[in-house]
This record gives structure tokens, C-alpha cells and sequence, in this order.
């Protein structure tokens, strides 16, 4: 009997601070097993039986946080299930493919990060097209739901509608659970709340499409009160070293932040931190609102740190440049996760 | 052709009047539109839905008839209107939103049901992947 691989970051794990089951296949295991995606996921539904989000993870494809930071892996297809069931209609998605093209990479500059040593030739995916939600669209945000789970924004946000718990999981999160790394669990706080909302501009992105605002605006546009929507949910995140090392790897191909790459906190804080380019006067008024209301100001960006901090000193001291997650703490994914097989 | 759209009072009656026609004692619940005060309902499933319910209280074991009204998509969008007056009561400005708002999916509402039986029209899937 053959059996196909998840990993299941349970409920209560991470000493209760994982509200939500979360389930993890790897692509490579799908196809080995030659099945579709949805297939693969109602076979983790059924064996689950229980409450979770289930997301497939291509980790030889790219794709881009909401701040514009190319990652090493995807979400290829996305699911929520429930009672050992996932809805027909709308409790699967898979994720469009985004061909690469030299015109794409002129209109979204943080594509560069595309052509480096460490992406190219690597398959995108982002979205998805309406077409490829049916029978969602584009009014719909990128969203599957069965029963009480809805799993938001290509996997990013798992959701229990009936308790009304949430949990973010951020790319590289899912990537440090997919490769037994590290992560860092605690609530978001107020820098990551103004931080989701600060995107760059991507034809048919994530979350949003090309009529956004681009680099160096807000798609929260939610002044004073940007700090708060997003600020009181759990989250799984890689830890700050390891995040700071993919968003070095975008500065070091020249993106420079609130231009090629979003203004988001956690951005501008490292170009800070290192002397990176920063285009402050491409930040919007509502960016500043937003950005000022968690101490990030033009005053403090332009002023120079004692001593600019070289790559590894700026690794070695990611916890306390990067800003955001309230009473995190780092945890093994082995420690947190367990390795599961269905028979098929 | 006002005949082709069920009013609101209209459908709560012709439900519990289908749920009863067979035993009286039938307990009818009808949720899920408590905050539509005007409607109209086409009538063919109306006229299917009171059949539906006729058929249930055909077993003589049934006792009550639950009917829920849902969202077909589980993931809606709303329209926000939000509006100001002045002190005597004079409409000022509107301000238009839109808000998404996720509700529980059917399967919440099928736990407890021994057999299901779907007759709802499909919506066309994107193919698989």
C-alpha cells in the first residue's frame, strides 16, 4: 500500500500558542504519488478528521512576500478541512503560475530578486487568477472554506470561523516547517499589523492586483487604526535571522526599500541598521500616518545608527533590529510538528 | 407575473404550512434571514423547498423540521454605507465601503444529519491540480 507524507503542526502545540491545526504536504511527495493536489488534500482531510488548513508547498518554486522579499518556496495549492470532509466548491484552490518574462520583471522591479543566483530558473506562483478560483473571483479574496476553517491570502492566514481564532503563516515560517528550521510563535503585535499592509504592486498578486498602491504606500490605508487590525493573532514566522537573511538577499540585488520594496517596518529597519538605500520621499502620507504610529519616523530613518552593522553582525542581532511579534518565542519545528502518512 | 416571486411573509408561512400539512404537532424552525425585513424569493424553489419539506415529514419518525437559509458562498462581499446627519436629523456625507465577510461553511450546519441529499445547482470548479 502506497502512503503519501504530511507534517501537522497540531492545535495547543508550542506550549498552546498554535490555535489551529495546520497540515503541510510537499509537492514532490504529490506528484511522487501521482495525484492532483486537491486529491492529496482530501486524502490529509480525511485522514485528519478534524478542523486544520492543509497547504502544499513547492519548495523548488518562488514566490514574493506582501513586502516584496522573493522566497525560496510556495504555496502551489491551498485548502481548509473540516470533519474529514474539504468543501467541492470551495475548499480547495490551486495557485496560478506566473511565467517569467523580461517585460514583468521592468514592470515589478522587485522581480529582479528573480534573476539572482539564488531564484533563477525558478517556477512563480502567486494569486491566483479569478479563473483559476472558481467558483470564487476576483471579488473574493484568495480563500478556501469548509465548515469552521477558512485558509486566507494562499495559506497565509488560517482562520476558525466558529471560535474566531486566527493564526498568521507567513512564507518563510512555512518554509523553516517544511525544512525542520526554526520558528519564532508569538502575536504579530502593531509592526506587523502596519507591515501586511505595506505591499508592492503585482499584476494579479496575493492579495492584491496592479490597480494597488505600489511600493512606499499602504493597501491598508487604515491611518491610526492600521496597527491595530492586524496586531492580535498568532503567528508563525521564521525567526529574525533567518528573515533578515532573505531581505539582505533583495538589498543586495539592489532593491532599494519604499521603492522597489515596500516600506514596511521590518524593511526599513534593516536598511537603517545597514546603510541600504532607502527612497523616503516615495512614501506616502497615509504610509507615514501608519508608520508613525508605531515610532517609525522620518526622523529616526534618516538619522544615523552609532555604528552601521555589517551582514552578519545584522543576523547576529536580528532580534533586536527587526520589529514585530509580541512575547515570541523560537521553537524547533521538530519540536512542534509531527511527520504523518495516509494510505492511498 | 407578481406571482413568479414569493413575498418574504409569504415564504415563512408557505414553509410552515408545507411542515405541518401532514401532522400539525411538527416543529418548524426557519433562521438565516433574520435581518431581511423585504424580499422576494423565486418561486420555483420555493415551490421545491415546500415539496422538500413534505418529503421529510413523510417519515413518520420526524418530529421537527429545521430549515437554514445560508449564504451559497461561504466568503461574501458587503457594501458598508456610512452616513452622517447634522443635529436635526439632515443626511450630510456617505461614505461607501466594501467588507468581506466569512461565514461558516455547510458542512457546520450537516454534523448531526444522518443521510445528506444535494440538489442544490453546481457551480462550475476550476479544474484540478
Amino acid at each position: 500500500m502506497n502512503q503519501l507524507k504530511y507534517k501537522l503542526v497540531p492545535q495547543g502545540a508550542a506550549e498552546g500558542r498554535v490555535p489551529i491545526n495546520l497540515a503541510y504536504i510537499d509537492k514532490k511527495d504529490v506528484d511522487a504519488a501521482g495525484m492532483y493536489m486537491k486529491d492529496a488534500c482530501t486524502l490529509v482531510a480525511k485522514d485528519l478528521n478534524a478542523p486544520a488548513s492543509i497547504d502544499v508547498i513547492d519548495l523548488d518554486a518562488v514566490t514574493v512576500t506582501s513586502d516584496g522579499i522573493m522566497a525560496p518556496c510556495a504555496v502551489v495549492a491551498f485548502a481548509s478541512a473540516d470533519r474529514g470532509l474539504i468543501n467541492p466548491e470551495f475548499g480547495f484552490i490551486g495557485v496560478s503560475e506566473k511565467p517569467y518574462s523580461t517585460q514583468i520583471v521592468k514592470e515589478e522591479p522587485h522581480l529582479r530578486q528573480w534573476n539572482t543566483e539564488y531564484y533563477h530558473g525558478r517556477r512563480l506562483y502567486r494569486g491566483p487568477y479569478g479563473s483559476d478560483m472558481l467558483p470564487r473571483w476576483s471579488l473574493n479574496e484568495t480563500q478556501t472554506v469548509t465548515g469552521r476553517i477558512a485558509n486566507n491570502n494562499t495559506g497565509s492566514e488560517v482562520m476558525n470561523v466558529v471560535d474566531m481564532t486566527e493564526v498568521l503563516t507567513p512564507i518563510f515560517g512555512m518554509h523553516q516547517i517544511m525544512h525542520d528550521g526554526e520558528v519564532l510563535i508569538g502575536m504579530s503585535g502593531p509592526e506587523v499589523s502596519v507591515g501586511i499592509g505595506m505591499i508592492v504592486r503585482e499584476h494579479n498578486g496575493r492579495i492584491f492586483g496592479w490597480g494597488s498602491v505600489p511600493a512606499g504606500g499602504t493597501a491598508h490605508a487604515s491611518g491610526i487604526y492600521a496597527k491595530t487590525v492586524k496586531s492580535d493573532c498568532a503567528i508563525i514566522a521564521a525567526t529574525k535571522s533567518t528573515h533578515a537573511q532573505f531581505v539582505l538577499r533583495a538589498l543586495d540585488c539592489g532593491m532599494v526599500v519604499a521603492r522597489d520594496i515596500s516600506s514596511s517596518p521590518v524593511n526599513l529597519a534593516i536598511a537603517r541598521a545597514i546603510g541600504a538605500p532607502m527612497d523616503l520621499d516615495n512614501i506616502s502620507k497615509d504610509a507615514w500616518v501608519e508608520l508613525e504610529s508605531v515610532g517609525v519616523t522620518r526622523q529616526w530613518l534618516e538619522s544615523k545608527p552609532e555604528k552601521l552593522l555589517s551582514r552578519e553582525e545584522l543576523v547576529a542581532q536580528a532580534d533586536d533590529i527587526l520589529p514585530g511579534i509580541e512575547d515570541g518565542k523560537k521553537f524547533k519545528v521538530a519540536d512542534i510538528s509531527e511527520v504523518r502518512y495516509v494510505a492511498y | 407575473m407578481r406571482l413568479m416571486h414569493t413575498p418574504l411573509p409569504d415564504f415563512y408561512e408557505k414553509l410552515k404550512n408545507a411542515a405541518k400539512r401532514l401532522r400539525p404537532e411538527t416543529e418548524v424552525s426557519i433562521r438565516g434571514l433574520e435581518n431581511v425585513k423585504t424580499a422576494k424569493l423565486a418561486s420555483l424553489r420555493v415551490g421545491r423547498v415546500e415539496n422538500e419539506i413534505l418529503e421529510l415529514t413523510q417519515d413518520p419518525d420526524v418530529a421537527k423540521i429545521e430549515v437554514v437559509l445560508m449564504d451559497r458562498m461561504p466568503e461574501t462581499a458587503r457594501t458598508v454605507v456610512i452616513k452622517s446627519y447634522d443635529k436635526n436629523g439632515a443626511g450630510k456625507k456617505a461614505i461607501l465601503e466594501n467588507i468581506y465577510i466569512t461565514t461558516p461553511a455547510v458542512e457546520c450546519e450537516l454534523e448531526d444529519m444522518e443521510s445528506v441529499d444535494d440538489r442544490r445547482g453546481q457551480l462550475g470548479v476550476a479544474d484540478p491540480v
